[in-house]
């Protein structure tokens, strides 16, 4: 049920009335390049990397070898007597308070922006050097000579819960940052009444962002005010902290959004590099900038958690799912920072695409010594639709049901208001199941597989538009925009939707120019500067399209509206009789009765004195607030829905996999330019096939990271990657802009158990931890192998 | 040691078709040379170990990651990079492919990608689509999958070789 909406939310639905009708749109859904395009084929687009400002100084790090340690002491001397060091920095010089979390778990800001009394990761930052050139930073860094008392580490999620383990951060906690739990109906009646339960142990692994852009910063302290450009995904997350951490007002930070080389969630928190290059601005009174190097970014930002699943499911025989247990233990890493999300996340996705009536579910997050978890692509999803799916299989063999066929009984519908408040309004999900199926040949393949080939299918549902808030926000992790409509022939659209890559600036600039009737260069576009542009919670949990399209939606309408009337009264008719097209206002039914576009303008501003056409819009999902607190309730004002589906061949003398084809049937309501639906999708799977196959940090006994590099991590190349085909299912969504629901982070989730399905189906064996490495199916096919010959 | 390091040389090259002369330190990598020194920032710095493409270049018309290399070894050689590339003001027909195509996401491995693209269609005016993801096999991409890319690299040639 809706809620009673505000006055404001009244006033935008009275827009409608004068939004472009579906049958009239010229760019939503058509064909169109993206904004950007020209600025990143040249070299000419601008990433913080690449910002030289006069005067500027080199910063670098000092890191712990260790990876939990007491600092018994730190001496900067020998450093800061270093020709051409400005200036050095440790923990103590800063005055604000401590990273961490939102309003509602502020007992969690955990991290200091350099450690103070205690190291906690290999890699956890010490000190900072700002230097007249990088050489000079570095060798600074080397003469930094800290004193460590090592202390014992743990270095995964199970033993951090061991009641003798070391103590992360608090003693008898069993270092649990986050517990969250999720109850529904009557968990052990269904049990009790099932025909048939199953039980398994699921394991995912660390990997990582790997963005090709470095994290880095810049900053700069004058006039009283430090402007910061740093590679950030939310530049109103990145000012609340920067002063945050270091005690000065908001008002004085302002943060600017440069290009940004990729996010994928890993830039999302706040970093001790940001934080040290914005004091040693302060202190030397010139710019300092700290660019991390590769190796950095790999141990010192942030990674995708491990989760161990236990989960038990019940069924009727029928294939109706009943009831499901599940204990989800997350490994968090040192820190807290955008990672706590990830705890009642993994929960909220385990509820769907299934329709389960009956649940148990805990979820809990040990510190450990390693880097801090984070947020990241399809956040807590991947691995919990990777156990859900996989286990979904297992049970379909068991009942003897199609594996396609148990999740359409079980899967999804419109309308669906699941036991724990989620309130799904269109999907699509049986949709994608279908097409998904059919387009890999399910029924022709399933019982006519050659030795080594395999087929499977998964399902996947994400949020469309997030409702947590990173930050408190003004109401609920919201999105405005601004817009000003110019004489001269043009708008300007003042947009805080933060452009990480994935299109939001092209998607903006449409909308603005759909509703206008100009061209799309004819929008010029400001974005991601806390002293320019209004509001936006940052780029996470898919909510750019939705949210920040309906806001800036919403901010052209108001726009166009005070301009319409104006017209419309000069004509003697209504606002929604007028329509603007190929920059010109006219009467719909009378197309010869019109002005220009610019004529408009000036009418507008005769009559009001000169004052400009400017719109507000803002767009905020009237949700339950409190769902992390409570663990109930509606989470996002729409849900996406996808399947993924995959054909593999192993070969069982190496147990290499090659992944032949993959299908991905996704539910993202209109697709607002199908070719950034597509890339959205084909980027999915390559995450998501680096997490099934590939990728996998990996540590030695000291909590030291043993790959921290490309060569040695080894994400997919163009050779590695299957040809993929999208089909784009569903309905417009009644809420999203233009129809449009999310279409890029949800769709990694299914990928993963798609490809570990069809590598089951493929060897006849049953792996439940990832990655699947072609060495684990070597030796597991082996194994199989002496084991038959041992029957014989 | 830093004595050593600071040791200073004469270099000449042609740099996207302009003669260059540069006095520069000996153990200044090819691309800190190309971007902080002569300001040609198109040429992105990703990992600095040769591993994400995205510092591709031409050296002699051939792909090389600049950051492997050192700026004296450019002495008497040709460099093309990214902001090299266009034909009489015009984009060339793989930048133009990008474009079209919606061959780029995040953007910054693209100028990589392309330098890589252009060797390719250089050699092979008609390569598979294997031919095509081997040629870029050293450029990393984790935003698009690399599908576009190809798809625009394939269109790319087409139009060459109708030129």
């Amino acid at each position: 049920m809706a809620k009673e909406r505000s006055e404001n939310w009244k006033y935008y639905d009275h827009l409608k009335k004068i939004y472009k009708k579906p049958e009239d749109y010229e760019l939503a859904g058509k064909s169109y390049t993206r904004v950007d395009a020209e600025d990143k084929v040249t070299g000419r687009a601008k990433y913080t990397e690449d910002i030289i400002l006069p005067g500027m100084l080199y910063g670098k790090l000092k890191r712990s070898p260790y990876a939990h340690a007491k600092i018994i002491s730190i001496d900067t001397s020998k450093a800061e007597a270093l020709s051409g060091v400005k200036c050095v920095i440790t923990g103590k010089d800063f005055h604000g308070g401590k990273l961490g979390n939102p309003e509602a778990f502020k007992e969690l800001a955990d991290k200091d922006p350099l450690c103070r009394d205690e190291v906690r990761f290999v890699g956890d930052e010490v000190a900072a050097v700002a230097a007249v050139d990088e050489e000079t930073a570095q060798e600074a860094i080397d003469l930094i000579e800290v004193v460590y008392e090592e202390l014992p580490c743990v270095l995964n999620s199970t033993d951090a819960l061991k009641d003798d383990a070391p103590a992360v951060h608090y003693p008898d906690t069993h270092n649990i940052s986050m517990f969250t739990t999720m109850q529904a109906g009557d968990c052990d009646k269904a049990f009790a009444e099932a025909d048939y339960t199953d039980k398994h142990h699921y394991s995912t692994q660390m990997m990582v962002h790997a963005a090709i852009e470095p994290h880095g910063a810049i900053a700069k302290w004058e006039n009283n005010e430090l402007t910061v450009w740093t590679t950030t995904q939310g530049a109103y997350v990145s000012r609340f902290w920067i002063a945050y951490g270091l005690g000065i007002p908001q008002s004085q930070v302002r943060v600017i959004k440069p290009y940004v080389g990729g996010g994928f969630g890993g830039k999302l928190d706040a970093f001790p590099h940001e934080l040290s290059a914005c004091l040693m601005a302060m202190k030397t009174g010139r710019p300092v900038k700290i660019i991390l190097s590769r190796e950095e970014v790999f141990f010192g930002t942030r990674s995708r958690h491990p989760i161990e699943f236990t989960i038990e499911s019940a069924f009727k025989k029928d294939g109706t799912m009943l009831a499901k247990r599940c204990q989800h233990v997350l490994d968090g890493g040192a820190y807290g920072g955008s990672g706590i999300a990830a705890n009642a996340l993994s929960l909220i996705w385990a509820t769907f695409p299934y329709r389960i009536p009956n649940l148990d579910m805990t979820a809990r997050r040990p510190y450990t010594n390693k880097p801090a978890s984070g947020a990241m692509r399809g956040y807590s999803a991947c691995q919990v639709h990777f156990a859900n799916d996989v286990h979904m299989d297992e049970v379909a063999e068991e009942l003897g049901i199609d594996p396609v066929e148990l999740r359409r009984i079980n899967g999804c519908v419109p309308g669906y208001q699941g036991p724990t408040g989620l309130q799904v309004t269109s999907c699509a999900f049986r949709e994608t199941l279908d097409k998904a199926s059919e387009a890999i040949h399910w029924e022709e393949r399933k019982n006519n597989l050659k030795p080594g080939e395999g087929i499977g299918v998964a399902g996947s549902g994400f949020v469309s538009g997030t409702g947590f808030p990173v930050l408190e926000t003004p109401a609920y992790a919201s999105a405005s925009t601004t817009v000003r409509l110019n004489r001269e022939g043009y708008a300007t659209v003042f947009t805080g939707a933060n452009e990480i890559g994935q299109g939001s600036d092209t998607v903006m600039t449409m909308i603005v120019a759909e509703e206008l009737g100009l061209k799309m260069d004819e929008v010029k576009l400001v974005q991601s500067d806390t002293t320019l542009t209004p509001y936006d919670a940052g780029s996470f949990g898919s909510r750019v399209t939705f949210l920040g399209g309906n806001a800036t939606r919403r901010a052209v309408g108001d726009a166009k509206l005070k301009l319409l009337e104006v017209v419309a009264e000069s004509w003697g008719c209504k606002p929604e009789d007028i329509t603007m097209k190929d920059h010109r206002v006219f009467i719909k039914s009378d197309s010869e009765k019109n002005i220009s576009y610019s004529e408009g303008i000036w009418m507008y501003e005769e009559k009001h004195f000169g004052k400009a056409v400017i719109g507000v819009g803002s767009f905020a999902h009237d949700g339950d607030k409190d769902i992390y607190v409570k663990n109930e309730g509606n989470y996002a004002p729409a849900y996406s829905f996808s399947t993924g589906a995959a054909r593999v061949e192993v070969d069982d003398e190496t147990g290499c996999i090659d992944i032949s084809d993959f299908i991905f049937a996704h539910d993202c309501g209109r697709p607002l330019n199908l070719r950034a639906v597509e890339g959205q999708i084909e980027g999915s799977v390559l995450l998501g096939l680096g997490f099934a196959v590939y990728e996998e940090c990996l540590f030695n006994e000291k909590g030291k990271m043993l790959n921290p590099s490309f060569r040695d991590y080894r994400f997919p190349t163009a050779l590695d990657m299957p040809q993929i085909q999208s089909i784009i299912c569903g309905e417009p969504d009644e809420e999203g802009p233009f129809g449009a629901k999310e279409a890029g982070e949800g769709s990694t989730a299914p990928v993963g158990p798609a490809i570990v399905n069809a590598i089951n189906r493929a060897t006849g064996l049953k792996f439940h931890d990832l990655p699947v490495t072609p060495e684990k199916v070597w030796r597991a096919i082996k194994e199989k192998k002496a084991a038959e010959a041992a029957n014989h | 040691m830093k004595e050593e390091s600071n040791r200073m040389r004469t270099i000449q090259m042609k740099l996207n078709d302009e003669p260059v002369e540069a006095l520069i330190q000996e153990n200044r990598s090819m691309l800190d040379f190309l971007r902080n020194n002569m300001g040609l920032t198109g040429t992105k710095k990703g990992c600095e170990e040769g591993e994400c493409g995205a510092c591709t270049i031409l050296l002699n018309g051939k792909p090389v990651n600049s950051c492997l290399m050192l700026a004296v070894e450019a002495d008497g050689q040709e460099i093309t990079t990214i902001e090299g590339i266009k034909k009489n003001s015009d984009l060339h027909p793989v930048q133009k492919a990008f474009i079209e195509k919606w061959a780029l996401q995040c953007g910054f491995c693209t100028p990589g990608m392309i330098m890589s693209a252009i060797v390719l269609l250089e050699e092979n005016p008609n390569p598979t689509e294997y031919e095509i993801r081997d040629a870029i096999a050293g450029n990393l991409c984790r935003c698009t999958g690399y599908s576009k890319i190809v798809e625009a690299i394939s269109a790319a040639a087409e139009v060459l070789r109708e030129v």
